[in-house]
């Protein structure tokens, strides 16, 4: 798939691994950070748990390491989409619930936003870069269907939601930057061309 | 009628419009406007306006554009810039908008003469903007969660608009939120900066007239951060004394950004900072431990930080940390050194020994104390003494010898190395040659050549010399293969005795001393100088040397300056080991002004004026002139007093004339054949030479000639023959004279004869020996026995009748014709003759003196008549001043005045104020 890239191409590549690998990691960080303030101002318990949030794909995959790099992305992609949906929600919520009281938390999730945002875009250019078509977003599509509203969640659903939705964050950035690495080094499984290959 | 009605109405109307600046929504509409409506200009541009008039204001008014001015703030632009476009429209032009002001307005000469106002814009003139240039942006981290990006940039020229500046920026499918400037035109801050996406980033700036954009940036702001510096650091004790170690924490995850350190530290109180180097500190870490440090040394740390692979900003340097090593044992014995006195006793030595405590380097702790050991080597039996000092100075009492010094200091950790120092009983080593001096900068270098023999070290003294206290040594200890060293903390314009000893293994050389400044100045002051003694053409200067604390360098010369008060000033260079000079060639009795100055090898000073005054006769000159002067004088009153002497019978002829009794007048014995006046004739022919002029011829009989000697009579022999040949023309006159009674006149012994034989008279003689011209001087014996008294005596008998041939009177008499010594009064009147002849001999020449007495009154000097006394008188006065000789003519006149005169001759001697002799 990535038999004729280039060495530009390749460059862009490696350069884009790297900074995404580096965007998740303090993605991570942040949202570990986010987490404890989060968990503060709602006054949640740290260790309460929170069932799986409805529409982002589990970071944790059985045979990880059986994946393709197209398929590791597209995964990655379609997490972080779901993950830039929520996060907009609970910030938009954040306001509503707190007005601008609580500047600060709602900064650390406009910030956590926009590293998902900023490493959707990553992706995507990986994407581009694999040759392989970047799927449309599920929210277009369904507003084209007419899909049916979120259903109504009470303020304590809202926050529990919400700690899942950060829990899981914090999980696929770990898990996004061991994809990179994966798909940085030179893999069989991938198909890579000689130049991602020679790239160290 | 309607004419005038119609202009009425029609200025009306333009009052109105003119009124009412909104006419246009009003009642009343403006007659015209002006196209394009307040315009905004490019500067440099051309601009043209129109004005359109009103079609209704034309009926009314009878205006058309033809009538219309064009202003530019109440100045008529000229009207070449007009066009008439047709008849309600009229435009101006303008080639360059910078000649254009606000505002612009449009004008009409209402008949012909009335200016009216139509219409009026607002020109704005300015510059579209540059596109700006030159941005660049930086990340600062403001604390451990937030980064701020600042981009500045070149906004341009001025535009004289009001100009909008934005940064902007955005991902690829993210435009985020413009940042506008807030008071300024050059740089803009985003607060919520994100890493790790492509940003680009670019300026816009917009004003009326145009829009300009920067080149975008395309940046990671991840590459631009400048982080925080890491906090919290700690320095802590190592294992080793040579080693510290430096904790921190760093403010930024190493999600964000994996970082690299810098380490700096330096000693305190050193400005010098050393640097770890870049590579030991080029990975991620939060503590270091710093190596190759000195023990028991406080440092100070401070270290920063970047982005591990170099891209970005160093932080700024950390807030600085101090931290100590810990001790470990002095690297070095002190060094010593010995000061000896021997001021007590040669053979008893008052032993200063001194140290230099350590440098902090080398101490490597706190000194607890020093160990101090002397060893007579000498004398083997002596026992090895041992003292424990905590100063840096112990003075010992030994005797003369050879002792070895041992000197230990301790910390706490254990001792230093030993230092060893060789008191020799005599520096007798061969010294260092050729010591010198050179100042360098603030520094005074010595250098010296080493001895032919092998030196261990080299001792160097040196001290600042002060004329009040006593010299401050200090010293240094130099290796034997060094020949020169940098003496620092020397001060300038002081003098320092610097002395250089060897030390051998086996023993001292000589010290070499030499002194030097650091600097040199000209003298503080001048010497000053007095005179010691001055002459009339020679002054001795002396001064005082300056002190050494005046000098202020090597004193080279002395300089002396003497003038006079409006002469040429003189110069004089001394010696400078000299305080005293000798001024010679001056010039007597003259007021000098004299001062002097000391020269150094820069500069002089000169010290206080001093005058003094030659002298005005040398030494000796006053000697000379007082000595000669009071001889001469001492002479003449002598002479005088001779003179007086000698014509003291003239003298007092002159102050106590004779005068003759009348009463004892005896005319009738005179007689004109006196045989007298021819034998005083021939008498005078045979001693024509002669000075007497009043002569009497005593002859001596043959009988008393045996009571003399022959040696006193041979004088005589003369007169003897004088006898022979006036023996018959003896006149008798005086028939006792004083040869023929010697016993009478001469002895004085015999008073009781002598009394009786002169009862009634007074006897007196004179007797001259004479001699001239080697002629056998001729001793006249003149008596007189006249009983005139003397005149004292006569005085005396006018209130004392009868009285006058007392004794007394006698002795009186003699005494004045003792002449000079009383003493001589009993003496015979031989000898008395004899001495005065001898005290007069060659110069005295026959001045003899009668006193007739009166029973003799006829004088023997009857031939001479008054003016031939009075001239001889004068004759041998002047014989007398003109070198005592005599001259001939005196005498050789008498004759003839003799022989001239004798029938006119006078029986008395009549002298001037004179008397008659009785």
């Amino acid at each position: 798939m990535a038999a004729a890239e280039s060495p530009s191409a390749a460059l862009r590549r490696r350069d884009l691994c790297s900074r995404g690998i580096r965007l998740a990691g303090k993605m991570r960080a942040d949202v570990v950070d986010l987490l404890d303030t989060y968990v503060e101002q709602q006054g949640l318990d740290a260790s309460a748990s929170v069932a799986a949030v409805e529409g982002v794909p589990l970071a944790a995959v059985e045979h990880w390491d059986e994946q393709t790099g197209t398929q590791r992305l597209l995964e990655n992609l379609a997490a972080y989409r779901a993950f830039r949906a929520l996060l907009a929600q609970m910030l938009e919520e954040q306001r509503e619930q707190l007005g601008e009281a609580d500047a600060g938390l709602g900064r650390a999730l406009a910030a956590v936003l926009l590293q998902v945002s900023a490493f959707a875009y990553h992706l995507e250019e990986l994407l581009r870069l694999e040759s392989r078509g970047i799927p449309g977003e599920e929210g277009d599509e369904e507003e084209e269907d007419g899909p049916p509203p979120p259903p109504r969640l009470s303020l304590f659903e809202q926050k529990l939601r919400g700690l899942g939705v950060l829990r899981e964050l914090a999980q696929w950035a770990v898990r996004s930057v061991r994809d990179l690495r994966q798909l940085a080094k030179p893999s069989p499984a991938t198909g890579a061309a000689p130049g991602l290959a020679e790239s160290p | 009628m309607f004419s005038t009605w119609n202009w009425v109405a029609c200025g009306f109307y333009l009052v109105l419009s003119i009124c009412s600046p909104d006419a246009s929504s009003g009642l009343v509409q403006s007659c015209g406007h002006i196209i394009p409506e307040s315009p905004v200009l490019a500067l440099g541009s051309n601009f043209t306006a129109l004005c359109i008039l009103n079609e209704s204001c034309l009926d009314f008014g009878n205006i058309y554009a033809s009538q219309i001015i064009w202003k530019i703030k109440n100045r008529v632009v000229p009207k070449e810039q007009y066009r008439e476009i047709n008849r309600t429209v009229s435009s101006v032009t303008f080639n360059d908008t910078s000649s254009l002001a606000t505002p612009l307005t449009c004008n009409i000469l209402a008949d012909g003469q009335i200016e009216q106002n139509i219409y009026g814009i607002t020109v704005t003139v300015g510059l579209a903007p540059e596109k700006p240039k030159n941005l660049s942006c930086i990340v600062h981290q403001e604390s451990r969660f937030t980064y701020a990006m600042t981009c500045t940039w070149n906004p341009g020229r001025h535009t004289f608009l009001d100009t909008q500046f934005r940064l902007r920026y955005r991902w690829p499918e993210q435009i985020f939120p413009d940042c506008i400037p807030k008071d300024v035109n050059n740089s803009c801050t985003i607060d919520d900066c994100q890493f790790f996406v492509n940003t680009e980033i670019w300026v816009e700036a917009s004003n009326a007239l145009g829009k300009a954009v920067s080149d975008p940036l395309v940046i990671d702001p991840i590459d631009i951060v400048k982080p925080l510096p890491p906090q919290n650091v700690s320095v802590a004790s190592g294992v080793l004394p040579t080693v510290l170690q430096l904790v921190w924490e760093n403010w930024i995850s190493d999600a964000v950004m994996t970082l690299k350190f810098n380490i700096r530290y330096r000693i305190v109180g050193d400005t010098n900072w050393t640097e770890v180097p870049p590579e030991d500190t080029a990975s991620p870490r939060t503590s270091f431990s710093i190596q190759g440090l000195r023990p028991y040394t406080e440092y100070v740390f401070s270290i920063r930080c970047m982005k591990e692979d170099g891209v970005g900003y160093w932080s700024d340097w950390s807030e600085e940390k101090t931290g100590i090593t810990s001790e470990e044992q002095p690297s070095k014995g002190p060094p010593i050194w010995r000061i000896i006195d021997t001021s007590q006793s040669p053979a008893c030595w008052t032993v200063h020994l001194i140290w230099k405590a350590l440098k902090p380097y080398e101490a490597n702790g706190v000194i607890l104390q020093y160990e101090l050991t002397v060893r007579d080597k000498s004398s083997l039996s002596s026992p090895v003494k041992k003292y424990n000092v905590t100063s840096t100075n112990h003075t010992l009492q030994l005797r003369e010898g050879t002792y070895e010094v041992t000197l230990i200091a301790r910390n706490s950790v254990g001792p230093s190395p030993p230092s060893v120092l060789l008191i020799p009983a005599s520096n007798s080593k061969a010294p260092v040659k050729n010591l010198r001096t050179l100042p360098k900068h603030d520094k005074l270098w010595v250098g010296w050549t080493a001895p032919n023999n092998y030196v261990l070290k080299y001792v160097i003294e040196w001290c600042l010399m002060s004329s009040n206290s006593d010299c401050i040594i200090e010293w240094q200890i130099v290796l034997g293969d060094v020949q020169g060293i940098d003496l620092k903390g020397i001060k300038p314009f002081k003098c320092y005795l610097i002395t250089v000893y060897p030390l051998y293994a086996d023993g001292q050389g000589s010290g070499q001393s030499v002194k030097a400044y650091l600097k040199q100045d000209r003298p503080s002051k001048g010497p000053t100088v007095q005179t010691k003694k001055v002459g009339k053409a020679e002054a001795v200067l002396t001064w005082n040397h300056l002190t050494v604390e005046e000098q202020n360098g090597f004193i080279r010369n002395y300089t002396i300056l003497y003038k006079t008060i409006d002469g040429n000033e003189t110069v004089v260079t001394v010696d400078p080991s000299k305080t005293e000079y000798t001024l010679s060639s001056l010039t007597s009795d003259t007021l000098y002004t004299v001062r002097m100055m000391a020269s150094t090898d820069n500069g002089s000073r000169t010290g206080p004026d001093f005058t003094f005054t030659t002298q005005k006769f040398g030494k000796g000159e006053i000697e000379a002139i007082v000595v000669p002067v009071c001889l001469a004088f001492l002479l003449i009153v002598l002479l005088g007093v001779l003179f007086c002497f000698n014509k003291r019978d003239l003298i007092k002829k002159h102050i106590w004339p004779i005068v003759p009794d009348p009463s004892k007048s005896n005319i009738a014995q005179w007689s004109p054949q006196v045989p007298a006046k021819h034998n005083i004739s021939s008498k005078d022919q045979m001693y024509p030479e002669g000075s007497f002029t009043d002569v009497s011829v005593v002859e001596i009989e043959a009988d008393d000639k045996k009571s003399f000697s022959e040696q006193d009579l041979k004088p005589f022999d003369l007169l003897k023959k004088e006898k022979s040949t006036s023996e018959g023309h003896s006149s008798g006159i005086g028939g006792s004279s004083c040869m023929s009674s010697p016993r009478q006149s001469v002895s004085d012994s015999d008073e009781g004869e002598t009394t009786q034989n002169t009862s009634s008279t007074v006897q007196y003689s004179t007797v001259v020996l004479n001699g001239y011209r080697d002629q056998t001087p001729v001793q006249v014996f003149s008596r007189s026995e006249s009983t005139q008294p003397l005149l004292d005596s006569e005085e005396r008998s006018e209130d004392h009748a009868g009285g006058a041939d007392s004794t007394p009177q006698r002795q009186q008499y003699f005494r004045q014709n003792g002449g000079q010594d009383e003493t001589n009064t009993d003496r015979p009147c031989f000898e008395r003759t004899k001495q005065m002849t001898d005290a007069n001999e060659g110069d005295l020449v026959g001045f003899v003196q009668l006193q007739i007495s009166g029973q003799s009154s006829q004088p023997l000097g009857l031939g001479m008549e008054k003016n031939t006394q009075e001239r001889a008188v004068s004759n041998v006065l002047q014989t007398f001043t003109e070198g005592q000789t005599v001259r001939p003519e005196t005498v050789e006149e008498n004759p003839l005045s003799v022989d001239e005169m004798p029938k006119s001759y006078l029986p008395q001697t009549v002298r001037q104020g004179g008397y008659m002799p009785q």
